[in-house]
């Protein structure tokens, strides 16, 4: 345990990557999202940004940054890969549960003063982020843990296999949706498929969500164990 | 005793290359090794497989009897400094303190002390050094470490030799006092030669030498005089080496030479000079040095 907490302080020394940056950036997009809906004609809607995602980008980077560029010196210090992993996967859910109840606080912010006064939808993401605010730090969570954990599947698989890799990893995954199409079509179930997203609950579907992190951390996982440096 | 490493038939070959060849040795804890060999011997993979950092593709390796890979209880107790160690963008006090969190035995002292006399800047960013000073950042860390295996492959590439006089002197001075089992690969072979108390070849990934250094030394020696005199003196020896030049040769025996051989030299007015370590391995290896420095 020891040793997967020094690995989360590890990479905590890092702060403009895990710290300074996945905000900075954010709230560098959210000023100008501001900027811009202070400027246009108000519309009936409010305004849409989709901005939050920059956040969810940045956890990706992170992800692929942790497997990559802090690997060598990490595994320098007498740590396995098993512990290595493990000790990053912590820090995944260390963060994303802090960033994901940040989160949640500029959703409530943003709902109670009508969108910053400009009626403008930033932290808010229909249907999906834009339920209670325990729904919202929940699915927050998972969001951030998925794509961490997918963007350190990247840098692994490209630390172990490099460009050649990363362009079969791409690959197969398209074959994963276009398997998931053929079948679908296939079993005439297009009707079922469209019913199933237009009926399933955010909770429902964060619990999906939470199934491909799971995933996604297998998938790490397995990769990791024979990554050489 | 449970030797600090032990390799059985080690073997591993990337696609049609073989690194290393049934490589079987053993590394007794407490005592500092040089692992030897010309460039792409396999030494450096030799390090990785023994830190798990590496696999090998045949045979095994034990490391304070159990095999190393993925075990944390083992790689906890091992150091490795590579010559070209990547390290994250930090500055040299982050990379530092970091270091000093995984190893339970780190000395701060220690680590202070080598700072200082490296000149190393704390807060300069580690990618910004000069290649000796990245260098100085990894024998810091291996140093300060005091990890009961220490590993330095190479460790002072792009250090001068005032500061690579400094390294010998403080892995002697904290070896003295914290003992530790060491194994250091150098290209250096006669500046190291005084800290080695086991030396290990390696050629083409095979170990084509594994003694303890006292037997190496003093194994050859050049004979060098009038020429009768040398070949009455050489006869009877095995030579490595014939060198003519007029009435003088200088040729290169195996030993004994032992008292009886050195007052027998000494009648002959002949002069009698031991091969350096670097000079025997240098032989060993199959080339003489005369090749070598054309190469």
């Amino acid at each position: 345990m020891t040793t997967l907490v020094n690995i989360v302080r590890y990479h905590l020394v890092d702060r403009l990557s895990y710290l300074i940056l996945p905000w900075g950036v954010m709230a560098f997009s959210f000023l100008v999202n501001l900027a811009i809906a202070a400027v246009v004609p108000p519309s009936p809607d409010g305004y849409y940004t989709g901005g939050v995602v920059t956040i969810y980008i940045f956890l990706l980077i992170c992800g692929a940054l942790s497997m990559t560029r802090s690997l060598p010196f990490g595994l320098m210090l007498g740590v396995s890969r098993r512990g290595y992993y493990l000790g990053t996967a912590l820090l995944v859910v260390l963060l994303s549960a802090v960033y994901g109840l940040g989160l949640t606080v500029l959703q409530a912010i943003e709902r109670a003063t009508g969108g910053w006064g400009q009626a403008m939808h930033f932290f808010r993401v229909p249907w999906i982020l834009d339920g209670p605010w325990h729904q919202t730090w929940l699915t927050s969570f998972v969001l951030l843990v998925l794509f961490f954990l997918y963007g350190m599947w990247y840098g692994l698989v490209y630390r172990r296999w490099n460009v050649p890799g990363l362009l079969a990893f791409i690959a197969a995954q398209m074959l994963v949706a276009l398997g998931v199409v053929v079948v679908v079509s296939l079993t005439h179930n297009w009707h079922a498929f469209g019913h199933f997203f237009a009926t399933v609950t955010a909770l429902a579907l964060t619990g999906v969500l939470a199934a491909i992190a799971v995933m996604m951390g297998l998938g790490g996982f397995t990769t990791v164990r024979r990554v050489t440096i | 005793m449970i030797p600090a490493i032990s390799a059985t038939a080690l073997g591993r070959r990337y696609h049609d290359q073989v690194a290393l060849d049934d490589v079987s040795l053993t590394v007794d804890p407490g005592t500092v090794t040089g692992l030897l060999g010309r460039n792409g011997a396999g030494k450096t993979t030799l390090m990785r497989i023994v830190t798990g950092q590496e696999f090998p593709t045949s045979g095994a390796v034990r490391v304070f009897g159990q095999v190393p890979a993925e075990n944390d209880a083992v790689l906890r107790r091992m150091v490795f400094v590579r010559e070209d160690q990547p390290y994250p963008d930090f500055r040299v006090g982050q990379a530092i303190r970091v270091a000093s969190w995984f190893y339970p035995h780190w000395s701060e002292e220690l680590a202070r002390q080598l700072l200082a006399d490296f000149g190393l800047p704390l807060q300069r960013r580690i990618r910004k050094l000069s290649r000796g000073m990245r260098s100085a950042v990894g024998i810091t860390i291996g140093l300060a470490a005091r990890a009961e295996l220490t590993l330095f492959d190479e460790p002072y590439a792009g250090l001068d030799a005032v500061a690579r006089q400094l390294f010998y002197d403080r892995l002697l001075a904290d070896f003295a006092e914290h003992p530790r089992t060491v194994v250091l690969s150098t290209h250096l072979i006669d500046e190291a030669a005084d800290l080695l108390e086991h030396v290990v070849m390696l050629d083409r990934g095979r170990v084509v030498l594994d003694a303890p250094a006292d037997d190496v030394r003093g194994t050859m020696a050049t004979v060098s005089g009038p020429a009768s005199a040398v070949d009455e003196f050489v006869a009877g020896r095995t030579v490595w080496h014939r060198q003519r030049l007029g009435s003088r040769a200088s040729v290169t025996v195996a030993g004994p030479f032992d008292f009886a051989a050195q007052a027998r030299a000494r009648a002959l007015h002949l002069s009698l000079e031991p091969l350096s370590l670097q000079q025997l391995l240098v032989r060993a290896s199959g080339l003489s040095a005369e090749e070598k420095v054309s190469a």
